[in-house]
């Protein structure tokens, strides 16, 4: 799957990942996207996993910011880092909200976010749904692209039909290695 | 009879992990949260508590540092790096990391070696 191109002809996309290769395939496109500025929303991987997961796998960082909402929920963090924000938890859709607002008035290429699946354990589809709604309508007014990562959970995911309706477009993220 | 709470919000993992559990001749109780947990810890006292990180109501960071003598293992999707493992297992009563998805015969593997020792 070329993400850039998908990117370029589409401002949002929500991207399907088999729960099997989720891994491989968000390190694949991290890859392909981080020749360009990222801002990456990380849910279920704390900064640091993120970190040597992408150093193993030679993903460039430089580029990269990161907004962590996971890792608060497992030990104390005093500060954020120069490219590391946290928030407190990825039910905090207050401040997620808030710190992407605040990031994207940085104009990064690509903001990644990773995944809407993890905002489900907290929360029911429809304020999901509701904050996506707003979190995209101000997507749109700026120049970052954006890819939504969920799980694969099949078409008839309630989550997944409500998100594809406010996506430009909907991918089925295989690995293509 | 050894007994383990499995504390988890998503009800196909309390009770796959129950069922593996009871199986290998381990005693299980379940808790759908850490705020569910500490409520049961009242009448329950297990040997062992599988928890995931990720549920909602309280943090576990905070739901761990109310629970006193009783061994806990993570289990959780949640991927933290090797440091970050080391560091939680620093605290006195996390033994233990799963990560999920996990290899049931790893499961029993692990929780068989936390309550040996």
């Amino acid at each position: 799957m070329d993400i850039i191109k998908e990117l370029d002809q589409n401002h949002t996309c929500l991207g399907l990942v088999p729960s099997i290769e989720y891994n491989n395939i968000i390190v694949n496109m991290a890859w392909q996207l981080s020749k360009k500025s990222v801002c990456y929303v990380t849910l279920n991987k704390t900064y640091d996993s993120l970190k040597e997961l992408f150093e193993k796998k030679g993903v460039n960082m430089k580029n990269m910011v990161f907004i962590d909402a996971i890792s608060k929920t497992i030990k104390k963090i005093d500060d954020n880092e120069d490219n590391c924000y946290y928030v407190s938890s990825p039910s905090a859709l207050t401040e997620i909200s808030l710190a992407i607002s605040k990031f994207l008035k940085h104009d990064f290429d690509y903001l990644i976010f990773d995944s809407l699946t993890n905002l489900t354990v907290y929360e029911k589809n429809a304020p999901v749904a509701k904050f996506l709604s707003s979190l995209i309508n101000k997507i749109n007014e700026t120049k970052t692209r954006a890819i939504f990562y969920t799980i694969n959970m099949g078409e008839q995911s309630e989550l997944i039909k409500e998100v594809s309706m406010f996506v430009d477009n909907t991918l089925n993220l295989e690995n293509t290695g | 009879m050894k007994k383990i709470m499995v504390v988890d919000d998503e009800p196909d993992i309390r009770a796959s992990v129950k069922t593996i559990l009871e199986k290998k001749g381990y005693k299980v109780v379940t808790a759908i949260s850490g705020d569910d947990c500490l409520k049961q810890l009242k009448k329950e006292k297990p040997d062992l508590i599988l928890m995931d990180i990720m549920m909602p109501g309280t943090p576990t960071r905070e739901v761990v540092k109310k629970i006193k003598d009783i061994k806990i293992s993570f289990l959780s999707v949640v991927r933290t790096s090797e440091a970050e493992k080391e560091e939680l297992m620093k605290q006195s009563n996390i033994v233990d990391f799963i990560q999920k998805p996990f290899d049931i015969d790893e499961l029993i593997k692990r929780v068989n070696k936390i309550l040996k020792d």
